[in-house]
């Protein structure tokens, strides 16, 4: 293929992979103070999955995978770049996408984990999208998948961001696309480090010696846990996310008017909600699933996307918006024509 | 379609310096022995506290001044590094506070001890194909907090150091970046790991056990490795200049990166590399992993080992397994 034929990458294939066991919000009411009602009024989340034994992300992003690449008629062995996003690697070193790559059973090619948070996904696709458009790549696969559920304080200490998680993986093929109205249009990343201690987990860290100890192991408060600024957090979301979408839609001249359908990182469903009101979207319009998976950060957007083309909410031709926003703060949205 | 080009290079390393003797005694053996094992006499660490965006922030205004350029002037951060500042977010986040981004992307890459040429890569890739104009490639290490100091250790704390350094990718008509090798094949990947924490790990990620056990330090079966090393970065030298098609005698100098010198000047000499044109990364401050490459380029040029327009030839190999190689023209 000469690279002349290369406009635009595109999204060739989808799979996603949860855990079976159910965690309902009641069943969180037998180890925290918490309430069904509490958690669905603020994040509108019904229930998640955790997983029940050992189980790495690269574990369920390899069911994923295997579903993506069948769906793209892509074999393992062909991909040019595997790239995995997650918060909650397998293994402190080496990244999750060499456990991808032997789970796949596959070696030569290059991978390698992109860690930016809830906005892993949409940065990834920003990768696999300039190594395509550049001819450095033909096939490109993009997992984000976490284990949230071993990282989590799951007493009444920890409720507030423990009730958010849950554990997941989905997976995208990426490949060249000639037809320029076709494929991804465009990929807006961008960040702001003087929020990163808003929403974080803290230990390991490279600036601390020991970084693990055993006091971390048994305090309630622990440096290992994940900590959020909830209501600090949502108010930039709601900012930041209709200014990376409006900035996807113009740099296409495009308008909201024109959205087929906008995928959201699923972080909160009031988070959701007051984005497409903001936007004059109605409800058919935006499509979230944070209900019955809680927030699986990096994996949340193939995992939604791929059950919005399952039920046919994404036809061909229709103008899709993925947008994300999270930790470190980082914020980006992705346009692209299915 | 555009070419890249490195625009411009720093680096920076921790003022304290530590020798074999300052390790002698916690890991049961003397200077000479420790060195004799690792290779490497000297490394740095960072004070407590400080992390590898502190570094990176001083190796990119340095990188950023030679190429001429405001922190403003950067509409995209790769940061590579294996040791970030926290957990989450990424150490680009923190470093695009420090040096006073714009809100720019800031993508947090992890390919280990080949991360510079993973990061560089994928710069090359986004000014290429039009998504980015100027970017701020940041390698940086801080290993030293995660280096056990007990006898069992000492075949490996003694070749980790800490360190950073920045080169400046931007958008040139004549190419600086000409070829780029990357390959990574997991087998036997926990010769060189670090396991815990570990997410994979039901119910919690982190264990008394897997504390005890030290199984929260590096990892490294340094001889099991060796072959592996010696042969992949002789192979993937020839692979890179095959691509660039540029004989050796053209490349003004190698820059072989890999946690064993002695290692890297087997392969260079493997691969039929003239031994006064090669560094061996590790020699000038320990194993910097990510940063390794970049310091040392930053070096050959602030030494005018390296001039404008020459050829530098850089390879690495490590953990994950990933390894590669980049032809460039600076």
């Amino acid at each position: 293929m000469t690279m002349s034929e290369t406009v635009n990458s595109r999204i060739l294939g989808l799979g996603h992979y949860l855990p079976e066991r159910v965690v309902t919000n009641d069943d969180l009411t037998h180890v925290m103070d918490t309430s069904d009602e509490w958690i669905q009024q603020r994040t509108g989340i019904r229930e998640r999955r955790f997983i029940a034994r050992d189980t790495g992300g690269a574990d369920l992003g390899a069911v994923a995978a295997r579903d993506a690449l069948a769906a793209a008629g892509v074999k393992a062995a062909d991909l040019d770049l595997l790239l995995v996003g997650t918060l909650s690697p397998d293994v402190d070193v080496p990244g999750n996408a060499s456990f991808l790559q032997r789970n796949l059973g596959i070696r030569g090619m290059p991978v390698m984990d992109v860690r930016n948070q809830c906005s892993g996904f949409l940065y990834m696709l920003a990768v696999a999208d300039s190594f395509i458009r550049s001819g450095g790549a033909r096939y490109v696969l993009v997992v984000g998948a976490e284990i949230h559920s071993t990282g989590l304080d799951l007493s009444t200490v920890g409720r507030e961001v423990a009730v958010i998680f849950g554990d997941g993986a989905g997976a995208a093929v990426l490949g060249p696309e000639p037809d320029p109205r076709r494929g991804i249009f465009s990929v807006h990343l961008h960040s702001e480090g003087r929020y990163a201690e808003k929403l974080m987990v803290e230990a390991p860290s490279s600036k601390v010696s020991p970084r693990v100890t055993e006091d971390m192991l048994e305090d309630p408060g622990s440096r290992l846990w994940p900590r959020m600024e909830g209501r600090y957090v949502f108010k930039h979301a709601v900012t930041r996310f209709p200014e990376v979408i409006q900035e996807a839609l113009a740099a296409n001249g495009h308008t909201i008017a024109d959205l087929d359908l906008l995928i959201p990182h699923q972080a909160n469903l009031r988070i959701s909600q007051m984005v497409a009101m903001g936007l004059d979207l109605p409800e058919e319009k935006v499509f979230n699933n944070i209900q019955r998976y809680g927030n699986t950060t990096a994996a949340s957007i193939p995992i939604a996307l791929h059950e919005a083309v399952e039920q046919g909410r994404v036809k061909p031709g229709a103008l899709v918006c993925l947008a994300a926003f999270g930790a470190g703060f980082t914020w980006a949205a992705a346009l692209m024509r299915w | 379609m555009q070419a890249s080009a490195v625009l411009g290079c720093g680096r920076h390393l921790p003022s304290r310096k530590v020798t074999s003797d300052e390790l002698a005694r916690d890991l049961g053996a003397t200077a000479a022995e420790l060195t004799e094992r690792t290779g490497i006499p000297v490394r740095y660490y960072a004070e407590p506290g400080i992390g590898p965006s502190d570094l990176a922030r001083d190796a990119s205004a340095a990188a950023l001044g030679a190429a001429g350029l405001a922190p403003t002037d950067v509409d995209l951060i790769v940061f590579a590094t294996m040791t970030p500042d926290i957990a989450f977010p990424g150490s680009g986040c923190f470093l695009q506070h420090k040096l006073g981004c714009d809100t720019v992307g800031a993508i947090d890459v992890r390919a280990q001890c080949a991360g510079f040429l993973f990061a560089l890569a994928t710069a090359d890739r986004f000014v290429r194909a039009g998504s980015a104009r100027r970017v701020l490639v940041a390698c940086a290490e801080v290993h030293s907090t995660a280096l056990e100091r007990a006898p069992r250790a000492a075949a490996i704390t003694p070749r980790f150091g800490d360190g950073a350094a920045a080169v400046i990718v931007g958008a040139r008509s004549e190419p600086g970046v000409i070829a780029t090798v990357l390959h990574s094949d997991p087998s036997d990947l926990e010769q060189w790991w670090c396991e815990f924490p570990a997410s994979r790990h039901h119910p919690a990620r982190m264990t008394r056990a897997a504390l005890e056990a030290g199984r929260h330090y590096y990892q490294l079966d340094a001889d099991a490795l060796r072959p592996r090393a010696e042969a992949a970065l002789a192979d993937v030298t020839a692979e890179v200049l095959e691509r660039a098609d540029v004989p050796v005698d053209r490349v003004a100098l190698f820059l072989v990166h890999y946690l064993d010198p002695r290692v890297a000047r087997a392969a260079a000499a493997r691969a039929g590399l003239p031994a006064e044109r090669v560094v061996a990364t590790a020699e000038i401050a320990g194993h910097v992993a990510a940063a390794g490459i970049p310091i040392a380029l930053a070096d050959a040029l602030a030494a005018g080992r390296l001039r404008t327009g020459d050829l530098v030839c850089c390879t690495a190999f490590g953990a994950g397994i990933s390894w590669g190689g980049v032809l460039l023209r600076v």
